[in-house]
């Protein structure tokens, strides 16, 4: 009787708490009781938005850690770019592989829902994955994201043809898109993780823009970020002790004044001695002023830079891991295909 | 002096990482210089002559793969006998030239 008496009480408030709801909002709300409800961003955007999306970001890795189940409130969202897109699938994957329920619900805006169905998003919603070295997935000459542990030089072979077709119209060697393609990976692969290497996954989606002859590229790993990686060198490594060696340079000391030391090379060679010969990220920099490159982005740690305009911001939150993004287009430098 | 000629596009279009256990689609400099450079810089110090390196006609290089290949071979011989018998080809990218050997010159001090 007691029993009975609860559950008419409890339909009583479900009935009470489903009054002037649609069903389908009734049916949302049923599907996500189990979840905890995070609403992404209204303008959806890393590089224009990046703290905004850091904090989303950072909400979304605690519940990672604490292995709870995540609903993504993406229906009032009024813009979202590629990289808010990379950002999204590349979280679902985490999460999913850990077999953590990930779910949420699809934008009202319909070019933005059309966006992230053509990345695959909803397609591996209610999908398992499983534990792989390497993911593929969106569809070839729209939007494509590949995900992989280890570097895959060829890669670059598939993704330069495209790239360069969608450019040209005919397939075009670009020797900066594989230089920049390179050594983000091998940056990944080896500094990722500061105990091991190839733990992390690293994400890159090619976002084809046939209209504007122009092709995006956004690279983004979830790692320990560029300055918690030089933080953490071993006494035999020849940047171990690197901020004694360059404090004398800094006006300001914040990352953002050593992000851009770091990128035009003067970092390397205050602190190794060296010329930086290509590596890395100031290689990568080296590729955008040859002009084998355009719009050069990269957020790390709490600095965002956008190499092209020379500004270096110091951000109030802090990104676990590394995000670049550049583009190609008509003006870039490019050869004859390799036969 | 004669030279034994070296492709690099002929062992990958594709060159990719430092070493091997990095990727399976990798293409590693390890290799490289493992399976192809340093067999054939034995033979040319046993027949008197040089090794030709040509880079061109690969879709690009990393730069972990350049210093291991070139970098690498010059921790085993040294920098001396190996700037004195590789001579390169980068029509391509002239630019790689120097950087390869700046990787020979530093390759004793890593």
């Amino acid at each position: 009787m007691k029993r009975r008496l609860v559950s008419k009480q409890k339909r009583r408030i479900k009935n009470f708490n489903g009054q002037g709801k649609s069903k389908e909002l009734r049916q949302e709300e049923k599907l996500i009781s189990n979840y905890t409800k995070i609403t992404a961003p209204k303008h959806f955007s890393f590089v224009e938005k990046p703290e905004e999306t850091i904090k989303f970001i950072n909400k979304l890795e605690r519940l990672y850690l604490n292995n709870s189940s995540v609903f993504v409130n993406l229906k009032d969202i009024t813009y979202l770019d590629y990289s808010a897109v990379t950002i999204l699938v590349s979280v679902m994957f985490s999460f999913k592989t850990r077999n953590i329920k990930f779910n949420g619900n699809f934008p009202q805006n319909v070019d933005l829902a059309k966006l992230l169905i053509n990345s695959d998003f909803f397609k591996y919603l209610n999908k398992p994955i499983g534990h792989k070295l390497e993911y593929a997935l969106g569809k070839e000459n729209q939007i494509f994201t590949r995900a992989n542990k280890e570097v895959n030089s060829e890669l670059g072979y598939m993704v330069m043809a495209e790239a360069s077709t969608t450019i040209w119209g005919e397939k075009r060697t670009c020797k900066g898109l594989q230089r920049t393609l390179l050594e983000l990976m091998q940056n990944t692969n080896n500094h990722a993780d500061i105990n091991k290497k190839g733990e992390k996954h690293w994400w890159l989606s090619v976002n084809h823009d046939k209209p504007n002859k122009k092709v995006s590229f956004i690279f983004i790993d979830y790692g320990v970020g560029i300055f918690e990686s030089l933080k953490h060198k071993p006494n035999d490594n020849k940047w171990f002790g690197w901020f004694e060696k360059i404090k004398n340079r800094l006006i300001h000391g914040d990352n953002s004044e050593i992000f851009k030391l770091l990128l035009e090379g003067q970092m390397h060679l205050t602190v190794t001695g060296q010329h930086f010969r290509g590596k890395g990220l100031p290689g990568i920099r080296e590729v955008l002023s040859r002009n084998q490159i355009s719009s050069l982005r990269v957020i790390s740690n709490n600095v965002f830079a956008d190499v092209d305009n020379n500004n270096y911001i110091k951000l109030n939150e802090e990104f676990s891991g590394t995000f670049v993004s550049w583009e190609l287009n008509e003006k870039n430098i490019n050869i004859k295909w390799i036969a | 002096m004669d030279s034994i000629k070296i492709r690099v596009c002929d062992f990958s279009k594709t060159p990719g990482s430092r070493y091997r256990d990095e990727g399976k689609k990798a293409h590693s400099g390890q290799e490289f210089r493992e399976d192809i450079l340093e067999p054939n810089f034995k033979l040319a110090i046993s027949s008197n002559q040089k090794v030709h390196v040509d880079l061109d006609g690969t879709i690009g290089y990393g730069t972990s793969w350049l210093e291991e290949v070139f970098g690498g071979i010059a921790r085993v011989y040294g920098k001396q006998q190996v700037l004195s018998l590789l001579d390169f080809k980068s029509e391509e990218e002239d630019y790689l030239i120097d950087d390869i050997k700046q990787y020979i010159e530093d390759a004793e001090k890593q």
